[in-house]
Protein backbone atom coordinates (compact mmCIF):
# COMPACT_ATOMS: atom_id res chain seq x y z
CA UNK A 1 0.00 0.00 0.00
CA UNK A 2 2.98 2.32 0.40
CA UNK A 3 3.13 2.60 -3.34
CA UNK A 4 -0.41 3.96 -3.49
CA UNK A 5 0.17 6.32 -0.54
CA UNK A 6 3.23 7.91 -2.09
CA UNK A 7 2.11 7.83 -5.68
CA UNK A 8 1.66 11.11 -7.58
CA UNK A 9 -1.85 12.17 -8.56
CA UNK A 10 -1.24 11.30 -12.19
CA UNK A 11 1.63 9.34 -13.67
CA UNK A 12 1.87 8.15 -17.24
CA UNK A 13 4.62 6.16 -18.94
CA UNK A 14 4.83 6.10 -22.73
CA UNK A 15 1.06 6.46 -22.88
CA UNK A 16 -0.01 6.26 -26.53
CA UNK A 17 -3.23 5.99 -28.47
CA UNK A 18 -3.54 5.24 -32.15
CA UNK A 19 -7.13 5.03 -33.38
CA UNK A 20 -8.20 2.29 -35.74
CA UNK A 21 -8.13 4.75 -38.65
CA UNK A 22 -4.39 5.19 -38.04
CA UNK A 23 -4.64 8.59 -36.36
CA UNK A 24 -1.91 8.93 -33.76
CA UNK A 25 -3.95 10.87 -31.24
CA UNK A 26 -1.39 10.58 -28.44
CA UNK A 27 2.28 9.66 -28.73
CA UNK A 28 4.48 8.54 -25.85
CA UNK A 29 3.11 10.73 -23.13
CA UNK A 30 5.30 10.85 -20.00
CA UNK A 31 3.61 13.05 -17.46
CA UNK A 32 3.73 13.41 -13.71
CA UNK A 33 1.27 15.60 -11.82
CA UNK A 34 1.88 15.94 -8.09
CA UNK A 35 -0.83 15.86 -5.45
CA UNK A 36 -2.41 19.21 -4.64
CA UNK A 37 -1.28 20.67 -7.93
CA UNK A 38 -3.48 22.51 -10.43
CA UNK A 39 -2.24 21.36 -13.80
CA UNK A 40 -3.32 23.07 -17.00
CA UNK A 41 -3.34 20.88 -20.10
CA UNK A 42 -3.19 23.23 -23.00
CA UNK A 43 -3.53 22.60 -26.70
CA UNK A 44 -5.53 23.52 -29.77
CA UNK A 45 -8.66 21.56 -30.69
CA UNK A 46 -7.85 18.04 -31.84
CA UNK A 47 -4.39 18.02 -30.22
CA UNK A 48 -5.17 14.98 -28.06
CA UNK A 49 -6.41 16.56 -24.83
CA UNK A 50 -9.67 14.62 -24.66
CA UNK A 51 -7.92 11.44 -25.76
CA UNK A 52 -5.53 11.76 -22.80
CA UNK A 53 -8.39 12.35 -20.37
CA UNK A 54 -10.46 9.47 -21.73
CA UNK A 55 -7.44 7.20 -21.30
CA UNK A 56 -7.21 8.30 -17.64
CA UNK A 57 -10.83 7.25 -17.10
CA UNK A 58 -10.54 3.94 -18.92
CA UNK A 59 -13.12 5.01 -21.51
CA UNK A 60 -10.62 4.08 -24.20
CA UNK A 61 -7.69 1.65 -24.06
CA UNK A 62 -4.10 2.71 -24.67
CA UNK A 63 -2.30 1.16 -27.63
CA UNK A 64 0.95 1.42 -25.63
CA UNK A 65 2.14 2.58 -22.26
CA UNK A 66 0.17 2.99 -19.08
CA UNK A 67 -1.33 5.51 -16.72
CA UNK A 68 -2.00 5.50 -13.00
CA UNK A 69 -4.16 7.80 -10.89
CA UNK A 70 -2.88 8.01 -7.30
CA UNK A 71 -1.10 4.73 -7.87
CA UNK A 72 -4.10 2.89 -9.30
CA UNK A 73 -3.55 1.58 -12.81
CA UNK A 74 -6.30 2.84 -15.13
CA UNK A 75 -6.52 -0.50 -16.96
CA UNK A 76 -5.95 -3.17 -14.34
CA UNK A 77 -7.54 -1.26 -11.47
CA UNK A 78 -9.97 0.95 -13.36
CA UNK A 79 -12.82 0.97 -10.86
CA UNK A 80 -10.49 1.95 -7.99
CA UNK A 81 -8.93 4.65 -10.17
CA UNK A 82 -12.30 6.07 -11.13
CA UNK A 83 -13.53 6.04 -7.53
CA UNK A 84 -11.22 8.89 -6.56
CA UNK A 85 -11.87 10.98 -9.67
CA UNK A 86 -14.48 13.61 -10.46
CA UNK A 87 -14.82 14.09 -14.22
CA UNK A 88 -16.47 16.75 -16.30
CA UNK A 89 -16.60 15.66 -19.97
CA UNK A 90 -15.85 18.17 -22.69
CA UNK A 91 -19.09 17.30 -24.44
CA UNK A 92 -21.46 16.75 -21.54
CA UNK A 93 -24.61 14.75 -22.34
CA UNK A 94 -27.10 14.26 -19.55
CA UNK A 95 -30.37 12.33 -19.33
CA UNK A 96 -32.60 14.92 -20.99
CA UNK A 97 -35.86 13.65 -19.56
CA UNK A 98 -34.74 13.85 -15.94
CA UNK A 99 -34.78 17.01 -13.89
CA UNK A 100 -31.47 18.31 -12.58
CA UNK A 101 -32.24 16.97 -9.16
CA UNK A 102 -33.23 13.50 -10.46
CA UNK A 103 -30.07 13.36 -12.59
CA UNK A 104 -27.87 14.20 -9.61
CA UNK A 105 -29.73 11.63 -7.46
CA UNK A 106 -29.21 8.95 -10.08
CA UNK A 107 -25.49 9.77 -10.40
CA UNK A 108 -25.13 9.85 -6.60
CA UNK A 109 -26.61 6.35 -6.37
CA UNK A 110 -24.21 5.16 -9.05
CA UNK A 111 -21.29 6.74 -7.18
CA UNK A 112 -22.44 5.41 -3.83
CA UNK A 113 -20.46 7.83 -1.67
CA UNK A 114 -21.77 11.35 -2.03
CA UNK A 115 -21.89 13.97 0.69
CA UNK A 116 -25.45 15.37 0.38
CA UNK A 117 -24.57 18.57 2.22
CA UNK A 118 -21.67 19.27 -0.12
CA UNK A 119 -23.92 18.59 -3.08
CA UNK A 120 -26.62 20.98 -1.82
CA UNK A 121 -24.01 23.64 -1.04
CA UNK A 122 -22.58 23.36 -4.57
CA UNK A 123 -26.03 23.56 -6.15
CA UNK A 124 -26.83 26.65 -4.12
CA UNK A 125 -23.53 28.29 -4.88
CA UNK A 126 -23.75 27.74 -8.65
CA UNK A 127 -27.51 28.45 -8.66
CA UNK A 128 -28.23 25.14 -10.37
CA UNK A 129 -31.74 24.76 -11.80
CA UNK A 130 -32.88 21.54 -10.13
CA UNK A 131 -36.61 21.25 -10.76
CA UNK A 132 -36.83 21.49 -14.55
CA UNK A 133 -36.21 18.76 -17.12
CA UNK A 134 -32.64 18.99 -18.38
CA UNK A 135 -33.74 19.26 -22.03
CA UNK A 136 -35.20 22.67 -21.18
CA UNK A 137 -31.94 23.99 -19.75
CA UNK A 138 -29.40 26.20 -21.49
CA UNK A 139 -25.89 24.94 -22.16
CA UNK A 140 -24.54 26.88 -19.19
CA UNK A 141 -27.15 25.47 -16.83
CA UNK A 142 -26.38 21.92 -17.96
CA UNK A 143 -22.69 22.59 -17.46
CA UNK A 144 -23.40 23.60 -13.86
CA UNK A 145 -24.99 20.19 -13.21
CA UNK A 146 -21.86 18.66 -14.69
CA UNK A 147 -19.67 20.66 -12.34
CA UNK A 148 -21.71 19.67 -9.28
CA UNK A 149 -21.49 15.96 -10.12
CA UNK A 150 -17.74 16.25 -10.61
CA UNK A 151 -17.21 17.71 -7.12
CA UNK A 152 -20.03 16.22 -5.03
CA UNK A 153 -18.06 13.26 -3.64
CA UNK A 154 -14.97 15.29 -2.62
CA UNK A 155 -12.74 13.66 -5.25
CA UNK A 156 -9.01 13.52 -4.65
CA UNK A 157 -8.50 14.25 -8.34
CA UNK A 158 -10.71 16.49 -10.45
CA UNK A 159 -10.41 16.11 -14.22
CA UNK A 160 -12.11 18.81 -16.25
CA UNK A 161 -12.24 18.87 -20.04
CA UNK A 162 -12.77 22.46 -21.26
CA UNK A 163 -14.91 23.32 -18.23
CA UNK A 164 -15.67 26.95 -19.09
CA UNK A 165 -17.55 26.13 -22.29
CA UNK A 166 -20.96 27.76 -22.13
CA UNK A 167 -20.36 29.48 -18.79
CA UNK A 168 -20.74 33.24 -18.50
CA UNK A 169 -17.76 35.20 -17.09
CA UNK A 170 -19.27 35.38 -13.61
CA UNK A 171 -19.57 31.59 -13.42
CA UNK A 172 -16.12 31.12 -14.93
CA UNK A 173 -14.80 33.15 -12.01
CA UNK A 174 -16.84 31.06 -9.55
CA UNK A 175 -15.44 27.95 -11.20
CA UNK A 176 -11.86 29.19 -10.76
CA UNK A 177 -12.58 29.88 -7.08
CA UNK A 178 -13.92 26.35 -6.74
CA UNK A 179 -10.76 24.93 -8.32
CA UNK A 180 -8.49 26.94 -6.04
CA UNK A 181 -10.46 25.88 -2.96
CA UNK A 182 -10.23 22.24 -3.96
CA UNK A 183 -6.50 22.52 -4.46
CA UNK A 184 -6.14 24.29 -1.10
CA UNK A 185 -8.04 21.38 0.49
CA UNK A 186 -5.47 18.98 -0.96
CA UNK A 187 -7.19 17.82 -4.15
CA UNK A 188 -5.41 17.70 -7.48
CA UNK A 189 -6.92 19.44 -10.49
CA UNK A 190 -6.24 18.48 -14.10
CA UNK A 191 -7.73 21.09 -16.37
CA UNK A 192 -7.71 20.99 -20.14
CA UNK A 193 -8.23 24.06 -22.26
CA UNK A 194 -7.39 25.59 -25.60
CA UNK A 195 -7.02 29.02 -24.06
CA UNK A 196 -3.98 30.12 -22.11
CA UNK A 197 -5.99 32.94 -20.57
CA UNK A 198 -8.43 30.44 -19.07
CA UNK A 199 -5.68 28.39 -17.50
CA UNK A 200 -3.06 30.89 -16.44
CA UNK A 201 -5.10 32.29 -13.54
CA UNK A 202 -5.54 28.96 -11.78
CA UNK A 203 -2.83 26.57 -12.87
CA UNK A 204 0.51 26.08 -11.14
CA UNK A 205 2.06 24.31 -14.11
CA UNK A 206 1.04 24.01 -17.72
CA UNK A 207 1.66 21.22 -20.19
CA UNK A 208 1.36 22.01 -23.86
CA UNK A 209 0.20 19.33 -26.26
CA UNK A 210 0.20 19.61 -30.00
CA UNK A 211 -0.60 16.94 -32.59
CA UNK A 212 -0.58 14.25 -29.89
CA UNK A 213 2.82 15.17 -28.42
CA UNK A 214 3.52 16.91 -25.15
CA UNK A 215 5.87 19.63 -26.31
CA UNK A 216 6.47 21.53 -23.13
CA UNK A 217 5.77 21.48 -19.41
CA UNK A 218 6.43 24.64 -17.55
CA UNK A 219 5.41 26.80 -14.64
CA UNK A 220 2.71 29.20 -15.70
CA UNK A 221 4.93 32.16 -14.85
CA UNK A 222 7.63 31.00 -17.22
CA UNK A 223 5.14 30.43 -19.99
CA UNK A 224 3.64 33.87 -19.56
CA UNK A 225 7.06 35.44 -19.78
CA UNK A 226 7.50 33.81 -23.13
CA UNK A 227 3.92 34.38 -24.20
CA UNK A 228 3.77 36.91 -26.95
CA UNK A 229 1.49 39.90 -27.06
CA UNK A 230 0.21 41.46 -30.27
CA UNK A 231 0.86 45.17 -30.06
CA UNK A 232 -0.49 47.73 -32.49
CA UNK A 233 0.70 51.30 -32.05
CA UNK A 234 -0.82 54.19 -34.00
CA UNK A 235 1.60 57.13 -33.98
CA UNK A 236 0.64 60.71 -34.79
CA UNK A 237 3.05 60.58 -37.74
CA UNK A 238 5.23 57.97 -39.43
CA UNK A 239 8.22 56.86 -37.34
CA UNK A 240 11.28 54.73 -37.99
CA UNK A 241 10.50 51.29 -36.50
CA UNK A 242 14.21 50.44 -36.25
CA UNK A 243 14.48 51.45 -32.60
CA UNK A 244 11.55 49.16 -31.74
CA UNK A 245 12.95 46.22 -33.69
CA UNK A 246 16.22 46.41 -31.76
CA UNK A 247 14.46 45.69 -28.44
CA UNK A 248 15.00 42.21 -26.94
CA UNK A 249 12.34 39.74 -28.18
CA UNK A 250 10.42 42.31 -30.22
CA UNK A 251 9.59 41.69 -33.85
CA UNK A 252 8.07 44.26 -36.17
CA UNK A 253 5.38 42.45 -38.14
CA UNK A 254 4.04 45.25 -40.32
CA UNK A 255 4.46 48.98 -40.86
CA UNK A 256 1.59 50.79 -42.51
CA UNK A 257 2.37 54.50 -42.40
CA UNK A 258 1.95 55.59 -38.79
CA UNK A 259 0.50 52.19 -37.76
CA UNK A 260 3.12 49.72 -36.49
CA UNK A 261 2.19 46.12 -35.67
CA UNK A 262 4.63 44.08 -33.63
CA UNK A 263 4.83 41.05 -31.43
CA UNK A 264 6.53 41.21 -28.07
CA UNK A 265 6.86 39.03 -24.96
CA UNK A 266 5.45 40.40 -21.72
CA UNK A 267 8.96 40.91 -20.44
CA UNK A 268 9.68 43.42 -23.22
CA UNK A 269 6.57 45.48 -22.57
CA UNK A 270 8.22 47.98 -20.23
CA UNK A 271 11.11 48.72 -22.56
CA UNK A 272 8.72 48.92 -25.48
CA UNK A 273 6.52 51.52 -23.79
CA UNK A 274 9.53 53.61 -22.83
CA UNK A 275 10.82 53.55 -26.40
CA UNK A 276 7.43 54.60 -27.74
CA UNK A 277 6.78 57.24 -25.09
CA UNK A 278 8.86 60.12 -26.60
CA UNK A 279 6.69 60.00 -29.74
CA UNK A 280 3.18 61.31 -29.98
CA UNK A 281 0.82 58.28 -29.78
CA UNK A 282 -2.82 58.18 -30.92
CA UNK A 283 -3.65 54.59 -29.90
CA UNK A 284 -2.03 51.59 -28.26
CA UNK A 285 -3.53 48.08 -28.35
CA UNK A 286 -1.98 45.04 -26.69
CA UNK A 287 -3.66 41.65 -27.07
CA UNK A 288 -2.67 38.17 -25.98
CA UNK A 289 -1.42 36.09 -28.88
CA UNK A 290 -3.42 32.92 -29.42
CA UNK A 291 -2.07 29.56 -28.48
CA UNK A 292 -1.03 28.54 -31.96
CA UNK A 293 1.36 31.49 -32.09
CA UNK A 294 2.80 30.62 -28.71
CA UNK A 295 3.46 27.14 -30.03
CA UNK A 296 5.19 28.54 -33.07
CA UNK A 297 7.32 30.67 -30.78
CA UNK A 298 8.17 27.61 -28.66
CA UNK A 299 9.13 25.70 -31.77
CA UNK A 300 11.29 28.55 -32.95
CA UNK A 301 13.09 28.49 -29.62
CA UNK A 302 13.68 24.75 -29.64
CA UNK A 303 14.70 25.03 -33.31
CA UNK A 304 17.40 27.47 -32.24
CA UNK A 305 18.97 24.58 -30.36
CA UNK A 306 18.58 25.58 -26.74
CA UNK B 1 -58.51 -7.34 -31.53
CA UNK B 2 -58.19 -10.44 -33.66
CA UNK B 3 -59.85 -12.64 -31.07
CA UNK B 4 -63.07 -10.64 -31.39
CA UNK B 5 -63.50 -11.75 -35.01
CA UNK B 6 -63.40 -15.38 -33.94
CA UNK B 7 -67.16 -15.90 -33.32
CA UNK B 8 -67.89 -15.18 -36.95
CA UNK B 9 -65.69 -17.98 -38.26
CA UNK B 10 -66.17 -20.46 -35.37
CA UNK B 11 -67.44 -23.82 -36.59
CA UNK B 12 -67.81 -22.52 -40.13
CA UNK B 13 -67.22 -25.38 -42.59
CA UNK B 14 -66.86 -22.84 -45.40
CA UNK B 15 -63.86 -21.37 -43.68
CA UNK B 16 -62.20 -24.74 -43.16
CA UNK B 17 -62.77 -25.39 -46.83
CA UNK B 18 -61.39 -22.00 -47.76
CA UNK B 19 -58.28 -22.73 -45.77
CA UNK B 20 -57.98 -26.15 -47.33
CA UNK B 21 -57.71 -24.38 -50.67
CA UNK B 22 -54.90 -22.10 -49.47
CA UNK B 23 -51.54 -22.79 -51.07
CA UNK B 24 -49.45 -25.04 -48.85
CA UNK B 25 -46.89 -22.27 -48.39
CA UNK B 26 -49.37 -20.01 -46.62
CA UNK B 27 -50.72 -22.86 -44.51
CA UNK B 28 -47.25 -23.75 -43.26
CA UNK B 29 -46.25 -20.16 -42.66
CA UNK B 30 -49.31 -19.34 -40.59
CA UNK B 31 -49.43 -22.62 -38.68
CA UNK B 32 -52.51 -23.96 -40.41
CA UNK B 33 -50.94 -27.27 -41.29
CA UNK B 34 -50.81 -28.89 -37.88
CA UNK B 35 -53.95 -30.50 -36.48
CA UNK B 36 -56.72 -28.48 -34.87
CA UNK B 37 -57.42 -26.13 -37.75
CA UNK B 38 -58.24 -22.47 -37.59
CA UNK B 39 -61.84 -22.96 -36.52
CA UNK B 40 -61.07 -24.06 -32.98
CA UNK B 41 -60.32 -21.29 -30.49
CA UNK B 42 -56.76 -22.40 -29.78
CA UNK B 43 -56.15 -23.06 -33.44
CA UNK B 44 -57.40 -19.63 -34.39
CA UNK B 45 -55.21 -17.80 -31.88
CA UNK B 46 -52.18 -19.95 -32.68
CA UNK B 47 -52.60 -18.92 -36.27
CA UNK B 48 -53.49 -15.29 -35.92
CA UNK B 49 -51.64 -14.28 -32.79
CA UNK B 50 -48.95 -16.69 -31.77
CA UNK B 51 -47.52 -17.32 -35.17
CA UNK B 52 -47.43 -13.70 -36.22
CA UNK B 53 -48.80 -10.71 -34.32
CA UNK B 54 -47.56 -11.34 -30.80
CA UNK B 55 -44.02 -12.47 -31.70
CA UNK B 56 -43.78 -9.43 -33.97
CA UNK B 57 -44.96 -7.09 -31.22
CA UNK B 58 -42.78 -8.59 -28.49
CA UNK B 59 -39.70 -8.81 -30.72
CA UNK B 60 -40.01 -5.23 -31.92
CA UNK B 61 -40.25 -4.05 -28.32
CA UNK B 62 -37.45 -6.32 -27.09
CA UNK B 63 -34.99 -5.49 -29.88
CA UNK B 64 -35.80 -1.79 -29.55
CA UNK B 65 -35.25 -1.89 -25.81
CA UNK B 66 -32.04 -3.92 -26.05
CA UNK B 67 -30.55 -1.69 -28.74
CA UNK B 68 -31.61 1.56 -27.09
CA UNK B 69 -30.26 0.81 -23.65
CA UNK B 70 -26.59 0.50 -24.65
CA UNK B 71 -25.98 1.28 -28.33
CA UNK B 72 -28.55 4.08 -28.26
CA UNK B 73 -27.14 5.62 -25.10
CA UNK B 74 -23.60 5.41 -26.48
CA UNK B 75 -24.73 7.02 -29.74
CA UNK B 76 -26.27 9.87 -27.77
CA UNK B 77 -23.01 10.30 -25.82
CA UNK B 78 -24.65 9.58 -22.51
CA UNK B 79 -22.43 6.65 -21.55
CA UNK B 80 -19.35 8.90 -21.34
CA UNK B 81 -20.26 10.27 -17.93
CA UNK B 82 -21.88 7.12 -16.53
CA UNK B 83 -18.94 4.86 -17.43
CA UNK B 84 -16.47 7.36 -15.93
CA UNK B 85 -18.01 6.37 -12.58
CA UNK B 86 -16.50 3.57 -10.47
CA UNK B 87 -18.46 0.76 -12.08
CA UNK B 88 -17.45 -2.05 -14.41
CA UNK B 89 -18.84 -1.81 -17.92
CA UNK B 90 -19.71 -5.52 -17.84
CA UNK B 91 -21.80 -4.96 -14.71
CA UNK B 92 -23.59 -2.10 -16.46
CA UNK B 93 -24.42 -4.40 -19.39
CA UNK B 94 -25.77 -7.10 -17.07
CA UNK B 95 -27.86 -4.54 -15.18
CA UNK B 96 -29.29 -3.34 -18.47
CA UNK B 97 -29.99 -7.00 -19.33
CA UNK B 98 -32.16 -7.24 -16.20
CA UNK B 99 -34.05 -4.12 -17.30
CA UNK B 100 -34.69 -5.59 -20.75
CA UNK B 101 -35.89 -8.85 -19.17
CA UNK B 102 -38.35 -6.97 -16.97
CA UNK B 103 -39.69 -5.10 -19.98
CA UNK B 104 -40.15 -8.33 -21.98
CA UNK B 105 -41.85 -10.02 -19.02
CA UNK B 106 -44.26 -7.13 -18.58
CA UNK B 107 -45.22 -6.99 -22.26
CA UNK B 108 -45.71 -10.77 -22.50
CA UNK B 109 -47.61 -10.82 -19.21
CA UNK B 110 -49.97 -8.08 -20.36
CA UNK B 111 -50.61 -9.96 -23.62
CA UNK B 112 -51.40 -13.13 -21.65
CA UNK B 113 -53.67 -11.28 -19.26
CA UNK B 114 -55.56 -9.65 -22.13
CA UNK B 115 -56.19 -13.03 -23.67
CA UNK B 116 -57.29 -14.62 -20.40
CA UNK B 117 -59.79 -11.78 -19.90
CA UNK B 118 -61.01 -11.98 -23.47
CA UNK B 119 -61.44 -15.74 -23.49
CA UNK B 120 -64.86 -15.92 -21.70
CA UNK B 121 -66.17 -12.93 -23.67
CA UNK B 122 -65.58 -14.34 -27.15
CA UNK B 123 -65.73 -18.00 -26.18
CA UNK B 124 -62.31 -19.17 -27.30
CA UNK B 125 -62.23 -21.93 -24.70
CA UNK B 126 -58.48 -21.82 -24.14
CA UNK B 127 -56.65 -24.16 -21.82
CA UNK B 128 -55.23 -21.85 -19.15
CA UNK B 129 -52.22 -24.09 -18.79
CA UNK B 130 -51.44 -23.86 -22.49
CA UNK B 131 -51.97 -20.09 -22.37
CA UNK B 132 -49.32 -19.76 -19.65
CA UNK B 133 -46.96 -21.99 -21.62
CA UNK B 134 -47.53 -19.95 -24.77
CA UNK B 135 -46.77 -16.72 -22.92
CA UNK B 136 -43.58 -18.20 -21.41
CA UNK B 137 -42.34 -19.34 -24.81
CA UNK B 138 -43.16 -15.91 -26.22
CA UNK B 139 -41.20 -14.24 -23.40
CA UNK B 140 -38.24 -16.57 -24.05
CA UNK B 141 -38.18 -15.43 -27.70
CA UNK B 142 -38.36 -11.79 -26.62
CA UNK B 143 -35.53 -12.26 -24.14
CA UNK B 144 -33.29 -13.94 -26.71
CA UNK B 145 -33.63 -11.18 -29.30
CA UNK B 146 -33.65 -8.35 -26.75
CA UNK B 147 -30.43 -9.60 -25.15
CA UNK B 148 -28.91 -10.19 -28.57
CA UNK B 149 -29.55 -6.53 -29.46
CA UNK B 150 -28.09 -5.41 -26.12
CA UNK B 151 -25.03 -7.66 -26.44
CA UNK B 152 -24.31 -6.55 -30.00
CA UNK B 153 -24.51 -2.90 -28.96
CA UNK B 154 -22.11 -3.68 -26.13
CA UNK B 155 -19.67 -5.55 -28.38
CA UNK B 156 -19.69 -3.16 -31.34
CA UNK B 157 -20.31 0.58 -31.26
CA UNK B 158 -23.12 0.59 -33.80
CA UNK B 159 -26.79 1.08 -33.14
CA UNK B 160 -27.67 0.06 -36.70
CA UNK B 161 -26.04 -3.36 -36.20
CA UNK B 162 -27.66 -3.76 -32.78
CA UNK B 163 -31.07 -3.44 -34.41
CA UNK B 164 -30.39 -4.89 -37.87
CA UNK B 165 -28.71 -8.16 -36.95
CA UNK B 166 -31.33 -9.37 -34.43
CA UNK B 167 -34.14 -8.27 -36.75
CA UNK B 168 -32.54 -10.11 -39.68
CA UNK B 169 -31.96 -13.27 -37.65
CA UNK B 170 -35.52 -13.13 -36.34
CA UNK B 171 -36.95 -12.81 -39.85
CA UNK B 172 -34.79 -15.63 -41.23
CA UNK B 173 -35.44 -18.07 -38.41
CA UNK B 174 -39.16 -17.22 -38.45
CA UNK B 175 -39.29 -18.22 -42.11
CA UNK B 176 -37.32 -21.41 -41.44
CA UNK B 177 -39.86 -22.36 -38.79
CA UNK B 178 -42.79 -21.54 -41.06
CA UNK B 179 -41.51 -23.28 -44.16
CA UNK B 180 -39.35 -26.19 -43.01
CA UNK B 181 -42.19 -28.72 -43.46
CA UNK B 182 -42.66 -27.61 -47.03
CA UNK B 183 -39.14 -27.19 -48.33
CA UNK B 184 -37.41 -30.44 -47.47
CA UNK B 185 -33.94 -28.98 -47.64
CA UNK B 186 -34.88 -26.51 -44.90
CA UNK B 187 -36.00 -29.23 -42.53
CA UNK B 188 -32.58 -29.91 -40.92
CA UNK B 189 -32.25 -26.19 -40.17
CA UNK B 190 -35.45 -26.03 -38.11
CA UNK B 191 -33.43 -26.78 -34.98
CA UNK B 192 -31.66 -23.41 -35.27
CA UNK B 193 -34.97 -21.57 -35.32
CA UNK B 194 -35.92 -20.39 -31.83
CA UNK B 195 -39.50 -20.16 -33.08
CA UNK B 196 -39.48 -23.90 -33.74
CA UNK B 197 -37.59 -24.68 -30.53
CA UNK B 198 -40.11 -23.10 -28.16
CA UNK B 199 -43.01 -24.97 -29.77
CA UNK B 200 -44.81 -23.98 -32.95
CA UNK B 201 -48.44 -24.14 -31.82
CA UNK B 202 -48.23 -23.46 -28.08
CA UNK B 203 -51.93 -22.81 -27.46
CA UNK B 204 -52.83 -26.23 -28.85
CA UNK B 205 -49.80 -28.27 -27.90
CA UNK B 206 -48.18 -26.33 -25.05
CA UNK B 207 -44.57 -25.20 -24.95
CA UNK B 208 -41.57 -27.36 -25.70
CA UNK B 209 -39.80 -26.98 -22.36
CA UNK B 210 -36.50 -28.35 -23.56
CA UNK B 211 -36.61 -25.85 -26.42
CA UNK B 212 -37.53 -22.98 -24.11
CA UNK B 213 -34.62 -23.89 -21.85
CA UNK B 214 -32.27 -24.03 -24.84
CA UNK B 215 -33.39 -20.58 -25.97
CA UNK B 216 -32.90 -19.17 -22.46
CA UNK B 217 -29.42 -20.67 -22.15
CA UNK B 218 -28.39 -19.27 -25.55
CA UNK B 219 -29.83 -15.87 -24.55
CA UNK B 220 -27.79 -15.90 -21.33
CA UNK B 221 -24.60 -16.89 -23.19
CA UNK B 222 -25.15 -14.11 -25.72
CA UNK B 223 -25.57 -11.56 -22.91
CA UNK B 224 -22.45 -12.81 -21.12
CA UNK B 225 -20.47 -12.57 -24.37
CA UNK B 226 -21.63 -8.97 -24.74
CA UNK B 227 -20.59 -8.19 -21.16
CA UNK B 228 -17.17 -9.72 -21.82
CA UNK B 229 -16.58 -7.94 -25.12
CA UNK B 230 -17.66 -4.51 -23.90
CA UNK B 231 -14.62 -4.37 -21.60
CA UNK B 232 -12.32 -4.87 -24.56
CA UNK B 233 -13.19 -1.95 -26.76
CA UNK B 234 -13.11 1.84 -26.84
CA UNK B 235 -16.15 3.85 -25.96
CA UNK B 236 -17.14 6.06 -28.90
CA UNK B 237 -17.91 9.74 -28.70
CA UNK B 238 -20.78 10.95 -30.84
Amino acid sequence: MDRVEDAPAIETLGLSKTYSGGTRALVDLDLRVERGEVFGYLGPNGAGKSTTIRLFLGLIRPTAGRAALLGRDTQRDGVAARRIVGYLPGDLRLADRLTGSEQLDSLARLRGSVDPRLRDALCERLEVVLDRPIRQLSRGNRQKIGIVQAFMHRPELVVLDEPSAGLDPLLQAEMRTLLRESAAAGATVFLSSHSLDEVQHVADRVGIIRAGRLTDVDAVEALRERALRHVTVTFAESVDPGALARLEGVRVVRVDGPVVSLSAPETAMDALLKTIAPHSVRDFVSEPADLEEIFLELYRESGDGR
Amino acid sequence: MLAAIFPSIEGSPEFDQLVANYPDVLKELFGLGEGGGITTGAGYLDVELFSFMLPLLVLVLAIGSGARTFAGEEDAGRLELVLSYPILRSRAVLAKGVAVAVEVAVVSGVAGLAMALLDPVVGLDLSSRNLVEAIVSLAALGLLFGWLALALGAAVPSRALAIGIPAGIAAATYLVNGLHGLAGWLDPFRIVSPFWLVGSAPLRNGADWQGVLTVLVVAALVLLAGAWLVERRDLQTP
